[in-house]
């Protein structure tokens, strides 16, 4: 053999090695649980949606009341980290002499710079991950660019249309004497790191004698919205941790197979977390193990006001998730209807 | 000896009616008690007297303060069956002594003693005469476990990284190492940090030297010290073990405006929020700030000591046997691990 041709053997085979290295991927099995809808889902536990579950959620729908449950997007509102959102408006036709025929019509229109989780948002199936082991153990480093994702966008997401449960954890902890405020809140709030467990949701909904049925949405008030409001004079305050659910909570909830667990903070979960080592795990255990969607920012005050005045928790739960193609999640509108 | 009436007397088969009746009874509770056992449900009034509160001040020769301290044993408690109750000593023997009066008054379940004094044995005298078994941090106290940080591991934990640091990077280059920082503070033991790293040190790297650069706890003095130092040594590469973090970034700046940043590999110790951060902090230990001469720092948790001296108290008040000594984990963080160690969790 010619010493050149040794010499690209070689190279060949360095290449090779090296690549195998840079692109090995992930035993996802190991990681992440299979879906209970196939290999082949992208859909997860939108999937509980289904046609009778939709009908008997409009069963809530007893005199059109319409309460609003997401917060104003607008520019100023707290972000996780280097997240931004900014608004453009475009009025160039406002101009003299700018306007069009004889009828005079002028128009007006905007550029949303934008992130997708922001404001009261959504998180979709590939925003949460194990490594590169994602929803219904997708290795996902195969299936990215630079624009999106090609598996678990939000086009593949069923309905959300179902029956809204919200729980009033301010009423359950001042119930049960163990209420701690925190003095930046107008109105009650659970202290950030107050660990909600099951039998807290559990002693909620028994509250407003609600049972969990397959594909519901819970919304959790704690109060800590009430920063959100404030905007953006308690940012500080409200991006600092959040009282949300534990593991413990999670895991119930997962058990009573809920569609997705909204709240009135940032993260839905409790921060700082019950193990100061494990990072955002009931994401982990929600999302990537679960199929179930997280929505944070939700508006909560209105309802938990409502369901206090009328003796009733429950409601249907008006949501639509644009069909962004290759999204990890969007910001969306909420309404629970009555 | 006071024998049994036997079964077959009157006395006696009322007795063992009385036996099965309870057997009953105790097997009825069994099925309905639940999975927890009583004593699993018992909620314990755990006491914390820190060393000090005072703001900004700095406790251990790190940058963590009591603050930090006390708020790891509120965030520890909330996976325990417990109440705490915080009393600050501030580094006074009669306040400590008057807050374990106080936790006596309000007949806590265990007293945790996180000061340096001789009012450590008055407190332990007095809990004793109470009950109350005491459990110290960080300053042993005769007769109670004690948890604490290990200077002379976490020197030796910052020598061996700079060795490797050494071995693979100036392997066959002139070295010299030198220890800086506050070397005269024998209160927080921050001498034997610096006895640590010199026998890594002198195991690893023997023909290397190791200054020692001692700040006498005024930081003004690291760009002078350590000038001095960098001009002794113009050609050699430095291998630098600052005592506490605030150090290691004025170590490092320092060698910078000297133009010696190729040369130089900083290990720290502490671990504080001056030199890690959260995901938007872009600190110097930083998954993205991977060629920094600072090339880790040894964690000290003080900010989770509530994590590990929690499970100790409740295994005391479970009265199961604990180690007269518990020393904290000592682990070297570097930009590869400080998400893995201190995940992002804060939005600002």
């Amino acid at each position: 053999m010619k010493p050149r041709a040794i010499v690209a053997i070689v190279v060949a085979l360095m290449v090779l090695g090296f690549g195998s290295a840079a692109f090995a991927q992930t035993d996802c099995k190991a990681l992440v649980p299979a879906s209970p809808w196939g290999p082949n889902d992208q859909t997860g536990a939108t999937n509980r949606i289904t046609p009778a579950v939709t009908k008997a959620a409009a069963a809530e729908i007893k005199d059109g009341k319409v309460i609003v449950m997401s917060y104003p997007l607008v520019d100023g509102v707290p972000l996780f980290g280097t997240r931004f959102t900014k608004t453009i408006l475009t009025a160039v036709s406002l101009a003299p002499g700018a306007a069009f025929g004889e009828n005079q019509l002028t128009y007006m229109e905007d550029t949303w710079l934008s992130q997708s989780h922001v404001g009261t948002h959504l998180d979709g199936l590939g925003h949460i991950g194990r490594k590169d082991c994602y929803f219904n153990q997708i290795a996902m480093g195969k299936f990215i660019n630079q624009n999106n994702m090609t598996k678990l966008g939000l086009e593949h997401l069923k309905s959300f249309a179902t029956r809204g449960v919200l729980v009033d954890m301010v009423k359950v902890y001042q119930a049960a004497n163990k209420f701690k405020g925190n003095a930046a809140c107008k109105k009650p709030c659970l202290e950030k790191g107050t660990v909600i467990t099951a039998a807290d949701i559990q002693a909620g909904l028994k509250m407003y004698n609600v049972t969990l049925r397959e594909g519901d949405i819970i919304a959790i008030h704690t109060g800590w919205g009430d920063l959100f409001e404030q905007f953006p004079a308690q940012n500080a305050v409200y991006n600092s941790g959040a009282p949300g659910i534990g593991k413990d909570a999670a895991k119930w909830l997962i058990s009573q197979k809920v569609v997705a667990v909204g709240s009135d903070t940032w993260v839905v979960e409790v921060i700082p977390g019950e193990d100061p080592k494990e990072a955002f795990i009931v994401h982990n255990m929600l999302i990537t193990d679960n199929g179930i969607h997280i929505i944070e920012n939700v508006r909560t005050d209105l309802m938990a006001a409502e369901a206090a005045s009328t003796g009733r928790s429950t409601f249907f739960f008006s949501m639509t998730v644009p069909k962004a193609v290759g999204l990890t999640g969007n910001f969306i509108a909420i309404e629970g209807i009555r | 000896m006071k024998q049994p009436a036997p079964a077959s007397s009157p006395w006696g088969r009322r007795r063992s009616r009385l036996r099965r009746w309870a057997a009953g009874l105790g097997v009825l509770g069994l099925l309905t008690a639940g999975p927890a056992p009583v004593e699993a449900q018992r909620r314990y009034v755990v006491a914390f007297a820190n060393l000090t509160e005072e703001p900004g001040v700095t406790v251990e020769g790190t940058g963590f303060t009591g603050r930090e301290i006390r708020e790891s044993f509120t965030l520890a408690a909330r996976a325990h069956p417990v109440e705490m109750v915080f009393y600050d000593n501030q580094r006074d023997d009669a306040r400590a002594v008057a807050n374990a009066e106080a936790g006596i008054a309000r007949k806590v379940d265990l007293y945790i003693q996180y000061h340096r004094g001789a009012a450590n044995a008055v407190v332990a005298e007095k809990l004793k005469a109470a009950g109350i078994p005491l459990l110290a941090l960080n300053y042993p106290i005769p007769g109670a476990p004690v948890y604490t940080a290990d200077n002379l591991a976490a020197g030796r934990i910052a020598g061996e990284a700079l060795a490797q640091f050494a071995g693979r990077s100036w392997r066959g280059q002139a070295m010299v190492a030198a220890v800086i920082g506050n070397l005269s503070d024998t209160i927080d033991r921050v001498p034997e940090r610096a006895q640590g790293v010199a026998e890594a040190l002198a195991q690893r790297l023997p023909a290397v030297r190791v200054a020692t650069l001692d700040t006498k706890g005024n930081p003004v003095q690291i760009a002078p010290l350590l000038g001095k130092f960098l001009a002794g040594q113009p050609r050699a590469k430095l291998l630098l073990a600052a005592t506490d973090d605030a150090t290691a970034l004025a170590v490092k700046a320092t060698v910078e405006a000297a133009g010696r940043a190729q040369d130089t590999a900083i290990v720290s110790h502490g671990v504080d929020r001056s030199i890690h951060g959260g995901i938007n902090d872009r600190k110097e230990i930083d998954p993205t700030n991977r060629g920094s001469i600072v090339i880790g720092s040894v964690a000290f948790y003080l900010d989770r000591y509530g994590y590990d001296v929690l499970p100790l108290a409740m295994r005391m008040l479970r009265r199961e046997a604990v180690p007269p000594r518990v020393a904290t984990r000592h682990t070297l963080i570097t930009a590869a691990n400080v998400f893995i160690e201190y995940p992002p969790y804060d939005m600002n």
